[in-house]
Order: structure tokens, then sequence, then C-alpha cells
């Protein structure tokens, strides 16, 4: 094998573990289906966005889901070679800080998910539609799709 | 005094729609800003409309080039929600579909970087061995494009009866590419000096702009999911990572050719030893239980990534889909910084972009 994006000598998943329950606002990781998730909701996402870029995570995307509350869940997908970790956050009042400051790779995510449910990424330098078709709203999934069950 | 193009949505080396606005000083280029979503159709949306069967069936509409990917990707997150084990056999032939799509994916790319750099022999020779792989594909499934071969819990189809015959017609394949293919991207002179240090990406922006597939490696990044995750056969076949250190047009070209030797390795190998048993792991509708989980799968252009949620009723609730091409294509951002004007058609084709996965 070799070389993976990061600096990692294959963390231990426990090691891991602790390094993201770390984070400010982070829970206790799950595993689920060979995969760490975090349920925060209070998630400082750019302390995430910093600690995962020093532990050489790759963002893999982002996924958003409609709530009943109006609100958006918001996952975080990582990658750390074998491992993968999922954070799952949500808005508070329709917005969320943009981590596309720490993590490049997170900006055409973000503007998606700003064109699918309307979320505000605070911070992000260029919000504008990346795929929404000429005549749909912003958010215009909230609309059409099932809300998600808590 | 600095001069901005508008190039596209339609283009002279790519079928596909996609605006590009360029930033040149004289022949040089100085920056690129990068506007998709000419061809959004919304998949994600119609998808939580369907039935689990008729979901499959849209999802393997995201890409004509790589749809196999897409149903088994789906197939595995929402088999990874409710528990289902997919039964041996039906492994093996997934993953026989999934390496002819790379090979006919690669050479379908090939061919294109081979009329780019206007060497038009060689582009003839391609798209004729990749004839090959389409009939191979058809032999199994019935169609050129889109298989229909995946389902939630195995296959749909077997392979026939004759696997001599397949084994046979792939092997035919290895000589043309390790005769031909190879050795003309890597020493021919026209194309060395075409491609060699053409839109390079360094293993730093590779890993900055979070770049996937044959484009991380041949930056230097040794990633595949095939082998730091495996799934389907790939753990019981042995799998070998491909890279190159100089991460130009020409790394990029022959990462691919060199992945298309592996291919044919892993199809015989498959053909040689895939055991008999049932092709699906139970008949009839799909129930899938309330849950979420997510799947990964090496495609042609990298890795693709499906994350589904079930409520236990009888459509998906969310498919969230990450095409390869969805976070390769931003990289031309920095990729095109300092080349000249009219290396543009070539340095766009090495991404092997795919705007119909990167729309959706």
């Amino acid at each position: 094998m070799g070389t993976s994006h990061t600096a990692e000598a294959d963390l231990s998943r426990a090691a891991l573990a602790a390094r993201l329950a770390a984070i400010p606002g982070s829970a206790a990781a799950e595993e689920h289906g060979d995969s760490l998730w975090i349920s925060a909701p209070q998630l400082d996402v750019g302390a995430m966005a910093r600690e995962m870029r020093a532990l050489g995570c790759r963002l893999i995307t982002m996924t958003g889901l409609a709530r009943e509350d109006a609100e958006t869940t918001i996952i975080y997908h990582y990658c750390l070679r074998r491992q993968y970790v999922s954070f799952k956050t949500c808005t508070r009042g329709g917005a969320i800080a943009s981590i596309t400051p720490t993590l490049r790779m997170a900006s055409w995510i973000e503007r998606e998910i700003h064109d699918f449910f309307g979320v505000r990424f605070i911070g992000h330098p260029n919000l504008v539609p990346l795929l929404r078709p000429p005549g749909l709203k912003e958010g215009f999934f909230r609309e059409a799709g099932p809300p998600e069950q808590d | 005094m600095p001069y901005t193009i508008p190039i596209g949505p339609y283009h002279p080396a790519l079928e596909e729609p996609y605006k590009l606005s360029v930033r040149c000083v004289g022949e040089t280029v100085q920056q690129a800003k990068i506007e998709i979503g000419v061809t959004c159709r919304v998949i994600e949306l119609l998808v939580q409309k369907r039935e689990w069967v008729p979901a499959v069936t849209l999802i393997e509409r995201v890409c004509g080039i790589c749809s196999n990917v897409h149903a088994m990707t789906f197939c595995r997150a929402a088999e990874q929600i409710a528990g289902i084990e997919v039964p041996a056999r039906a492994r093996y032939i997934r993953t026989i579909i999934g390496e002819l799509e790379r090979m006919h994916s690669h050479l379908l790319w090939a061919g294109v970087a081979a009329e780019c750099i206007g060497f038009h022999t060689l582009f003839m020779e391609i798209y004729a061995l990749r004839e090959q792989v389409m009939d191979l594909l058809e032999t199994i499934s019935g169609n050129r494009v889109n298989y229909g071969m995946n389902r939630i819990g195995g296959v749909n189809r077997d392979i026939p009866d004759d696997p001599e015959a397949l084994i046979a017609a792939t092997q035919a394949m290895a000589e043309p590419i390790e005769r031909d293919i190879v050795p003309a991207f890597m020493n021919n002179p026209t194309a060395t000096r075409r491609m060699s240090g053409i839109g390079p990406l360094s293993k730093e922006h590779a890993i900055e702009w979070g770049v996937v597939g044959p484009m991380a490696r041949a930056s230097g990044l040794e990633i595949d999911i095939r082998a730091d995750r495996p799934y389907n056969a790939y753990q019981e076949l042995g799998f070998k990572i491909v890279t190159q250190q100089a991460g130009d047009v020409q790394a990029r070209v022959v990462v691919r050719a060199l992945e298309m030797l592996e291919s044919v390795r892993l199809v015989t190998e498959a053909l040689r030893t895939i055991p008999s048993g049932p092709l699906r792991a139970f008949e009839g509708m799909p129930r899938i239980p309330p849950g979420e989980g997510f799947a990964v799968t090496e495609g042609p252009r990298g890795e693709a990534f499906y994350y589904v949620a079930s409520d236990g009723g009888t459509t998906p609730t969310r498919v969230k889909i990450r095409t390869p091409s969805f976070v390769n294509v931003p990289s031309l951002e920095v990729m095109i910084v300092g080349q000249q004007f009219s290396d543009m058609p070539l340095i766009q084709a090495s991404t092997d972009p795919c705007v119909a996965c990167i729309d959706r």
C-alpha cells in the first residue's frame, strides 16, 4: 500500500474516536455499519473541520436532510484511508458555519445544499447557485421531499 | 492586458455541457471559473418518489458510462441498512461487470485523449478495442449501456454458460493494450510532447482539492476503494493499485492504461474462480427497514458515494449521490494556471469529466 491522503499511520479506531470526541460540541462515537458515527447537534463545525484536516481526513461529501422543524440535518462524511467517520449535526435558524475556508473541497458541496435545502453557510466565500434549475427557489427539496422523522 | 474567454456550455473536446470562463494574458491562462448545472435532472429528489425496485432503474440512469457503478453502490447502501448478505456468485458477477465497465470507460477516455492530441490512428485502434469490451458486456447483460444487472440483494442475470469463451475474449484484449496503447502513451514522441508536463496537479493540490480515482493516483496518491475497503470479490481476487508521480496529463493517461491491464486480470480471475450458488439473497420485493447507511465503490473515475435513508416504507426517504467527477472537475481551477490556452481542451478532458454525473 503506502502513503495516503494523510500522515496517518493507521490511527487506531479507539484513538481516533477519542480525538473526535474531544472536538467542541462533539459526542461519543458509535460504531454503525463498520463506520464511526457521531451525533452532535451542538457541534462546532469549524473546530471539526480544523481537527479533521489536522488528522489528514478527506471530506467525502455532506448530506442534507430536511427536518420537520424547518431546520436541516447536515451529515459530514469523512474518510481516513480505511476508516470512515460521519458527524451528524443540524442548522440553527437555517444557518451553520461554512467549512469551506478550512476545507476547499467543501465549496461546491455547501453550494449544492444551499440550492436544495436553503441552508445559509456562514462564511462561505461564494454562496451562489450551483445546480438549481432556473425557476426553482432555493430549498426546493424541502417542499418536495418527505421530511425526516425524529 | 488580461482578457476573458467564455468556453461552453458546448465544448470542442467534450459531449456534455458546462461553462468555463478563462482569463488569459496572451496565450497563458491565469484563472478559470467553472459553472455547472446545465443538465441538472434532480435525480436525488426523483428517486425518493420511486419504490425500491424502480429506484435502482432510475439510479442506473445517472450516467451512461458508469451506470453499473451507480446502481451497484445504491444497492450496496440499501443492503447495508437491511443487513442483506449478497451471495458469493453475485459478488463475483458484480466484480466482472464493474471491471468491464472500467475498461470501456478508460478506453473511451483514452480515445478522446488520442483525438485531442491529433493521434487519429491511435484513436481508431482504441475505439476498435472498446467495441470488444462492449460486445462482452452485451453478451453478458444483453445491453451496451445500462446493463440492468444489479438488484438489491444480488444480481438479475447469471453469466453465460461458457465462461471459457469470455475468458478468451477478455485475455485477447491484454495484448493490444500492452503492445500498442501503453507504449503509445508512455513512449511515443508525439504523445509525450503533447502531454508531458501539461495540466499538472501536485500531490499537495490533489489532497487539498480532494480528488479521487485515476486523477489522485496520477498525482501519487495511493487511494483506491478496491484496496482500501474491499467489496464484491476484491478481497478474494487481490488487487494492485496503479500510481504515477508526475501528476500531468500523461500520468493520468498512463494510470488509466495500466489499470486496464489490472481489469483484464481481475475479470479473467473472477471468471475462472466464480463460485456456484444463488444469484440473489431473496426473491420478490426488497424490504428495507428504518435506518441509514452509505456505500463507497471505486468507479472508473474514482470513488462513488451513496448515502441512503429508509423509514421502512416502500421508497427511500433520502438518497445522496456524490460522484467522482463532482470532486475531480473543480481541481481544473488549479491545473490550468500558467498553461497555454490551446491546451485547455486536453487538460479538461484529462479529468475525464462526466457532467451527467456532476449535475445528476
